[in-house]
């Protein structure tokens, strides 16, 4: 292994765990937000540190703080095989963190005619490994419910588990069609097989090419991640909160946190397969590596007005209430923040600008793209984490047997249908 | 050295796993020592750089028939009153062992010289490409009709499963 061969995976291991784990404090921020949007109220945003806030953010660290100073709390009717009680949660986390390790966020960087996979995992089964592991989880779902030695655990477990293990199906049918379709189970192919266009002018996406395995596979992985709609292993007025009942402190984190680090993988699934993944729609790796300077002048122009409107916006709104002028520490993380901002536009100007006019910067142009392509990633993780939430807090939950009729009696034929037409489709292409 | 450390730590686990899974009184007890014994096997075939054997037995035997077996146990309340008593357990036990005895005898000699008999296997044979390229250009006929009985299976089982019609 070269020098570059080993930064490139030791970085694509850290890029991979924090895009996994920093995105839970983002995350829960994110839903508590939505959910404020949504209901017309605001939401957490008055934690902060030394003035910062951020927005709100901080309050998902004191969340976390919370969560690990308080008791270890038992009822006295879970005796035994505590150890397992406190691995079950455990199970669920390690198996939702371990299935987003496969998740290509830039294509593979060519250093010295070496290409490097930009993938915290370089394994080239992706899909496989996405599913298999991703069937872990319901494990410790099971486990926790029937641990904890209640009626409402054991039947938000159960209802959890059976509703996995259905929409397993439609899952694995639609993701079998979008294999044919690409003709590869490496989730990096799959993003560069989706870089053309169809029809001259529409990217080849999942999503125009396989709409109805696009629809199958979103609402399959929605109950995969137990979310809203199919939030069934809860209820509030019948089985409390689930599995999740009888957890206190940090073994239901765990839980809590697992679900987002699910849902986190299940959006880069979904846009991985669907919608493109890290690429930018009508450019392929080649086309930005061939003309990197073009695009680095658009990016140029591009940052400076996104920065400027950021900033109007962040002054605006970020004080008590409009009417009220002065706010002495909120005007202070608006000052800070924004020229935080500014020399981070400066900065990357003069690096574009330094990459723009030196054609010999090889290895520089593809750390550029591949910087470009995973911010492309992020901001596409995001938008669809977005949707995730807007969509929970949107729709009501499903009622259990409508759950089970959705999944049997549509999805699961629709699935088999898109498989048969996308198999005489392949066969007759070729 | 490594990897020999490493196929130590997965044969601890897939004994311990084994063994859990047999003595343990409680079914759950059971279905975790099932789960830990099928990912030591499934960290086996990986060991081997059998990528896709590593990812069906992590797919079929953890993400289905251990998931299949918790959902049972969830389903039915196991209790111990509910078995069924067997009063000399202890001599049975002892004269079927005295009964397969000459075949542990035989599986032992098999074993021991199972190594010498296969090959060593082809390049890229583990990987998805070679396997499914092995599957349908040698073994197509065996492995639809192998299909043909999985299809008689779950059309069997959802007959049985099915509510009788109401006269």
């Amino acid at each position: 292994m070269t020098l570059a061969a080993i930064l490139v995976s030791v970085i694509s291991l850290v890029v991979g765990a924090l895009l996994a784990l920093l995105m839970i404090p983002v995350l829960v921020w994110l839903e508590r937000r939505g959910a404020g949007l949504v209901q017309d109220r605001l939401g957490p945003n008055r934690t902060n540190v030394f003035g910062f806030r951020f927005g709100g953010v901080v309050q998902s660290f004191a969340d976390v703080v919370k969560l690990v100073l308080k008791e270890e709390y038992y009822p006295a009717h879970i005796a035994r095989h505590r150890w397992l009680l406190m691995l079950a949660p455990m199970i669920t986390f390690s198996a939702a963190l371990l299935a987003f390790m496969v998740i290509p966020f830039a294509d593979n960087i060519v250093i010295d005619g070496e290409s490097l996979r930009m993938q915290p995992l370089p394994v080239d089964y992706g899909v496989l490994w996405y599913m298999a592991i991703g069937a872990i989880g319901v494990v410790g779902i099971f486990l926790g419910g029937w641990l904890s030695h209640n009626k409402y655990s054991l039947l938000g477990s159960s209802r959890a588990g059976s509703m996995m293990v259905s929409y397993e199906l439609p899952l694995g049918l639609s993701i079998i069609a979008f294999v044919l379709t690409y003709d590869t189970i490496d989730f990096n192919a799959m993003v560069t097989w989706q870089s053309g266009t169809v029809l001259g002018f529409l990217p080849a996406w999942g999503m125009v090419v396989q709409p109805l395995g696009a629809l199958i596979l979103i609402v399959a992985l929605f109950a995969e991640t137990n979310r809203n709609p199919f939030s069934v292993s809860e209820g509030e007025s019948e089985i409390v909160a689930g599995y999740m009942t009888e957890y206190t402190a940090m073994k239901f984190a765990m839980y809590f946190m697992g679900e987002y680090v699910a849902m986190n993988s299940a959006s880069a699934v979904i846009i991985t397969m669907v919608f493109g993944g890290y690429q930018l729609p009508w450019v392929s790796t080649e086309t930005l590596l061939a003309h990197f300077n073009y695009f680095a002048w658009a990016i140029m122009l591009v940052i400076p007005a996104i920065v400027y409107l950021v900033i109007r916006w962040m002054r605006k709104n970020n004080r008590v209430r409009p009417t009220v002028i002065s706010d002495g520490s909120r005007e202070f993380e608006a000052k800070v923040l924004s020229w935080a901002m500014i020399g981070m536009t400066v900065v990357v100007e003069a690096i574009l600008l330094y990459l723009s006019f030196s054609p010999d910067a090889v290895l520089g142009t593809a750390i550029a793209v591949t910087l470009l392509q995973i911010v492309v990633f992020v901001v596409k993780l995001m938008l669809f984490n977005l949707f995730f939430i807007l969509v929970r807090w949107t729709l009501p939950r499903f009622r259990y047997d409508q759950v089970q009729r959705v999944g049997w009696y549509y999805l699961l034929p629709l699935s088999l249908v898109n498989l048969f037409i996308t198999a005489i489709i392949v066969v007759g292409v070729n | 050295m490594l990897e020999n450390s490493i196929f130590a730590i997965l044969a601890l686990f897939l004994v311990g796993g084994s063994l859990m899974m047999l003595w343990s009184r409680e079914t759950v007890l059971s279905a975790f020592g099932f789960l830990v014994a099928m990912l030591a096997m499934a960290g086996l075939f990986a060991l081997l750089e059998n990528s896709f054997v590593f990812l069906a037995q992590i797919m079929v035997s953890v993400g289905a028939v251990v998931v299949l077996s918790l959902m049972v146990i969830t389903s039915i309340n196991m209790k111990e009153e509910n078995l069924p008593s067997e009063p000399y357990k202890l001599r049975w036990m002892l004269f079927s062992a005295l009964l397969v005895s000459p075949f542990a005898l035989l599986m032992y000699r098999t074993l021991v010289h199972l190594g010498q008999t296969f090959d060593t296997s082809r390049e890229g044979y583990g990987t998805l490409k070679g396997l499914g390229g092995e599957l349908f250009s040698h073994w197509v006929l065996p492995f639809e009709i192998v299909s043909v009985l999985l299809l008689a299976a779950m059309v069997a089982a959802i007959v049985i499963a099915r509510k009788e019609p109401k006269q």
